[in-house]
Order: structure tokens, then sequence, then C-alpha cells
């Protein structure tokens, strides 16, 4: 870091920097979470096994699927007077509903038949990670789904690249392999920049602003079960 | 099965800090053995590998802008301290400095992360050094951390009427598990007689010292005194595995049959098993921990970063990297440059010791004034854990 000058924050900004701060937390216990499943436990303890990435594979693609669906109900979902963020979901859902693919290609890359993503089955916290999602996203102005977005991209900006690196050296496979976990991390840089402008485009007032971390928490949680629930 | 609550959640909302009787520091102190190094000479002390000079360890050393450390062993790798005479030097020098005599002191809380022998503990080979009567004991083994558990047990102690003066000491002698012998005929040395950066790292990273402070019920009577308000650990080695460790390998660190005594010491120390190593990836996870715990007591009210007049942290800003740096700023919680206070550059990184050779040196820095908070922050690496302590300038009436 350069000097450091103590920015002064206007209130609007303070109220932003405090859902942020908040937001924060709610990641630092997740992260803290995930570290402790049984899956990641295998990852960095060195006994991943190429069944524990397609198990993997299988249960993120139902949620990248579900991605782009849900954020575009929550685009419909959003009045007039935040088209902004209307638009930004939109775009959102745009950029990410065809990731999936790459996900299956992933599988099929390291060895696994492509029936076999396909028509595998949402495990217990996938499925209820999805119904949560599809159920905020349902709401008018579902403002809270922004602290659901702090969790699943924080996992691609901040957890992806460390877990695809990891994938492919405990497995030796080529990063054509590991295309979506390694994409992922180079796509969502300036992660919290641009949380705090979609913040800024809904001005949180208190309900919104614990909306959004109690989404986040909720989200959070729903997550780990689903890793939590990986089972090769 | 794992707690539904988040990890970071269990923690301070409870507790009374301050309440109750008010416990000063009125003593600290610092003991740096032997002469600054310079961080050419460091090799001279703890010496060179085959392979030469380490383009890791200088990488370490832009790293962490430490200048100048001290070493408990000569140039010629001879000893010239022991941890535990460190700390009892600088325990005699902080009782001096609270103005009270050896025999003043009814409790000691001694804090290393290893000590001169597997047993017993620390706090007993510091009370030898010391000499005299009586005391209360309690040993600490950790890694930084550890520095605040034997704090929290002095502030405690004199808190509850259980001592009436109590010591909290701390004292590193890392550079003797930097000597070569650490790691010559062990696999931490690849086919080009490389060391693994895992252990490389730590070599020019920690150095030796010790530091101590003094509590009493009653500030001084003269000059300045700290209040202690509150001191808050935090572990979360119920999610990371270890981050720092010595006496396995990588892969043995989390079994319950890797530690080194299974395999016997002769095939521990083939293995690589004995040297200090450090993960480098988890590292990255533990740092995020470490600020999650901290915005958590922001956002709880526990520390108000406009409120804090000094931060001491042996993690210099600059080795922050600017995402940590960029988040603090964005969620209002970056305690300004200007406010850290560290010795970090000329006393070395010093463990567990450091945080009370940098309130030593603040101490003497002439920059306190009544009534100015200082907070302490001391992350451990070992497995993810961080302490806080809050403390407040007092003058005498």
């Amino acid at each position: 870091m350069g000097a450091a000058v103590h920015i002064v924050l206007d209130p609007a900004e303070i109220e932003i920097a405090v859902v942020l701060r908040k937001l924060a937390v709610v990641w630092a216990g997740f992260e803290a979470r995930l570290e402790a499943t049984p899956l990641i436990r295998k990852l960095t303890r060195g006994r991943f096994e190429l069944a524990d990435y397609h198990a993997f594979l299988i249960q993120l693609r139902q949620q990248v699927k579900d991605g782009a669906l849900w954020m575009s109900r929550a685009a419909s979902n959003i009045d007039e007077a935040h088209l902004e963020l209307r638009s930004l979901l939109m775009r959102h859902a745009v950029t990410e509903h065809r990731d999936f693919r790459l996900l299956e290609a992933d599988f099929v890359v390291s060895g696994g038949e492509l029936e076999a993503i396909r028509g595998a089955e949402k495990n217990l916290g996938s499925e209820a990670l999805s119904a949560w999602m599809f159920h905020e996203a349902s709401q008018p102005n579902p403002f809270g789904l922004l602290g659901a977005m702090f969790i699943i991209e924080g996992l691609g900006s901040i957890k992806a690249v460390e877990w695809g690196a990891r994938v492919a050296r405990r497995l030796d496979l080529p990063n054509e392999a590991v295309r979506f976990l390694l994409y992922h991390g180079e796509n969502d840089a300036g992660h919290m920049e641009e949380f705090a402008a979609m913040l800024r485009m809904v001005a949180p007032e208190a309900t919104t602003a614990a909306r959004i971390v109690r989404c986040a928490e909720v989200t959070a949680r729903l997550y780990a079960l689903q890793i939590e629930e990986i089972t090769s | 099965m794992l707690a539904t609550e988040s990890p970071l959640e269990r923690g301070t909302a409870n507790r009374s800090g301050g309440a109750g009787v008010p416990v000063y520091i009125t003593g600290t102190a610092a003991f740096l053995p032997g002469e600054p190094v310079a961080c050419e000479q460091m090799e001279d002390f703890i010496g060179r590998m085959p392979a030469g000079c380490s383009a890791f360890g200088r990488r370490a050393l832009r790293w962490n802008g430490i200048q100048r450390r001290h070493y408990a062993l000569g140039a010629d790798g001879r000893w010239l301290h022991s941890n535990a005479s460190m700390c009892a030097d600088a325990v005699r020098a902080a009782m001096d400095v609270a103005g009270l005599d050896l025999r003043d002191l009814d409790c000691l809380a001694a804090a290393t992360t290893q000590g001169d022998l597997l047993v017993p503990g620390h706090a007993s080979a510091v009370h030898g050094e010391l000499g005299g009567g009586t005391l209360e004991l309690a040993s600490f083994q950790s890694v930084c951390a550890s520095s605040l558990m034997a704090a929290k047990y002095a502030w405690m102690a004199v808190k509850s009427g259980e001592a009436g003066c109590a010591a909290a000491v701390a004292g590193e002698f890392s550079s003797r598990w930097f000597r070569p012998s650490f790691y010559q005929g062990t696999e931490l040395i690849d086919a080009k007689g490389r060391l693994a950066m895992a252990a490389d790292f730590l070599r020019f990273t920690l150095s030796d010292g010790a530091g101590a402070v003094v509590m009493e019920r009653q500030p001084r009577s003269e000059g300045l005194s700290l209040k202690v308000d509150w001191i808050d650990l935090t572990s979360l080695a119920g999610q990371f595995d270890p981050c720092m460790w010595a006496g396995a390998t990588p892969e043995g660190r989390t079994e319950r049959d890797g530690a080194w005594s299974c395999a016997g010491p002769a095939a521990a120390h083939a293995s690589g098993a004995i040297a200090l190593q450090q993960d480098f990836t988890l590292l990255k996870s533990v740092i995020r921990a470490w600020i999650g715990v901290y915005l958590q007591k922001v956002d709880a009210g526990r520390i108000d970063p406009a409120a804090v007049d000094h931060l001491l942290c042996h993690y210099s800003a600059q080795s922050l990297r600017e995402e940590i740096v960029g988040l603090l700023e964005a969620t209002d919680a970056m305690i300004p440059q200007e406010r850290w206070f560290t010795t970090l550059q000329d006393s070395g990184n010093v463990g567990s010791a450091s945080i009370w050779i940098m309130l030593d040196g603040l101490m003497r820095s002439g920059r306190l004034k009544a009534g100015q908070k200082i907070l302490c922050i001391v992350p451990e690496s070992g497995r993810a854990m961080v302490g806080f302590m809050m403390l407040e300038v007092v003058e005498a009436a």
C-alpha cells in the first residue's frame, strides 16, 4: 500500500461501509466454515480424489445453472425506480447463463461422462440453496439478494483460483480440466468496489440493509451445507 | 457436526471487560540480545545453507520490511543466552521500571513459542533464572498470541485479588531453530540443495528477544501507567489446520499419529518434521479470518477505530496487501497508518515478545498522553488465532 490517507466518508457512504463490514464478517465466518467441510478438508490435506472433483463439479453446476435464472427472475421483480440495478442483474445473468457448460466441459475433460453430470441430482444443500434463491428472487424489489451475491461472487473472486490450483496439482490435471474454477477467479477482481456501487444503487435504509445482511447469512449457511453434503 | 452459528459469532457480547477492579500496567521492558544485526549479516548468525544465499529469504525481507534484528547467538553460532534468561532479564527490568523489587512479585505468567526444554514449562525455567522466593506460575505455549494468554492470566489474577502484583513475560529464541543442522539431511532440502520455502521464509522473518509487563491494582504514583480495559482472544482452530508449526511434516500436521514423537526423533528429523514451517496458501485465508474477527469487533462496538490513538501490531501496514487495506477502508474500519506504532524495523519480529517490545518502545517514545487509547492486535498464524488488548493511558494524580 502507499501512504494511507484516512478517507472521511459522508453519512450515506458510512451506511454503505457498515453494510459492507457486516457482509465481510459473514464472509469470514463462511470461509472458516468451508475450511472445515469434509470436501475442502480433503482438498487441503492431500486426500482429494478425482471422484471428489466430479462430485464437486456436479453440485457447482446445479447452482451455476440456477444462478442466471434467479438473477433474471430478480431483475423482473425490480421496479422502475431501480432500473440501473435491473440492468446490472440482467447483464450479469447474460454473462453467466452459459457458464454451466464450462463446468460440463471440465467434467468431461477430466474423464467424466457428459450424461453423468447432466443427469445428476442436487444434494440436500443444493436443493435448499436453490429453493431459497428462487424464493428470495420472487419478492418485489429483492434487494436482499445483493447479500447473496456478495457471498457467491466472493467465492469466485477469493476461493476459486486457490481451489482450482489445488485440484489441478493434486489430481495432475491440465488447466483445461479446471477452467471453471480458474476462469472465475480471473473474472471477479474488484469485488468490493463493484459491491459498493451496487449498494449505492439501492441506497439501503435500515430495513433493506438488514435484509441484505440476513440474506448473506442464509445464503452462506446453505452454500456451506451444499459443500458439506458432497460425498463421492 | 458443525455448529449452526457462524464461527465468528461466539465471543465478547456478554463480557464486562473493564468492569470491577481496574488493573494497571505499571512497568514495561524489552530485552534484545547482542548488537543489531543488519540483513546482510543475518546468515553469519543463523548459518549458511549449502546452496548459498536464499532468493526467497530476500523476498521475505522485502515483504516484512525488517532492517535490523537481534540474535541470542554469537557470530560463531555460540549461545549467549537462553530463552528463559532473556525472559528473566525482561522481568527484572520491568519490575525495576515499576519501582518494585522482585520480592513484590506474586505471580508470573510466561509465554513462548518454544521453550528451552521440552519439559517442564517455560515459566518454571524463567523462575529458575529469576531465583528468589516462591511464586505462582503459569506457562503458555502457543505462537505470538501466547503473549496475550499470559497477559490475560496476569490481568485476571490481579483483578480477582489472587495476586497483588503479576508479571506477564514472553520470549523467543527462534534463531537456534534456523541453524543449518535443523535442515541438513532432511526432506526439506531439494536435489539442488535448496531449502523448502515453507522453512526458509521463517529463517528470514523471526529473531530473538523478550519483553515483559508488570500489573498492579494501582497506577504508578508518578508518570504514566496503562489501564487494561480488556483482553480478548479468538481461536479459529476448530476450522483451520495448523498454518505455522513445528513437530510434523506438512502431511502429518493434522494426523492423530503425525506428531514427531510417533516416528521417533531421528526419523522425524529426517522427514523435516522438527523444523518450523509456514503454509503460505493457508496463511492467506488465515489473514482474512483475522480481519473478519477484527471487523466483527468493530461492528459489535467493541473496537471503535476512530477512538484508537495508537495501534500496535507486529504485522506492518506495508506487509498487508492492498486488498486488505482496501477492505478495511471500504468497511470504515481502517485505523490511519500514522497511528500505527511499530518497532518492527529495528527490533525484528520476535513472535510472542514483539507486542511487549513495541509497547515498551511506545512508552519511551514520548508520544503518550493521558486519556489516549492503545489497541494491541496480536495475530497468530499458528492455528488461526488473534488476540486484542485495549489499554488506556493514565497519568499519576
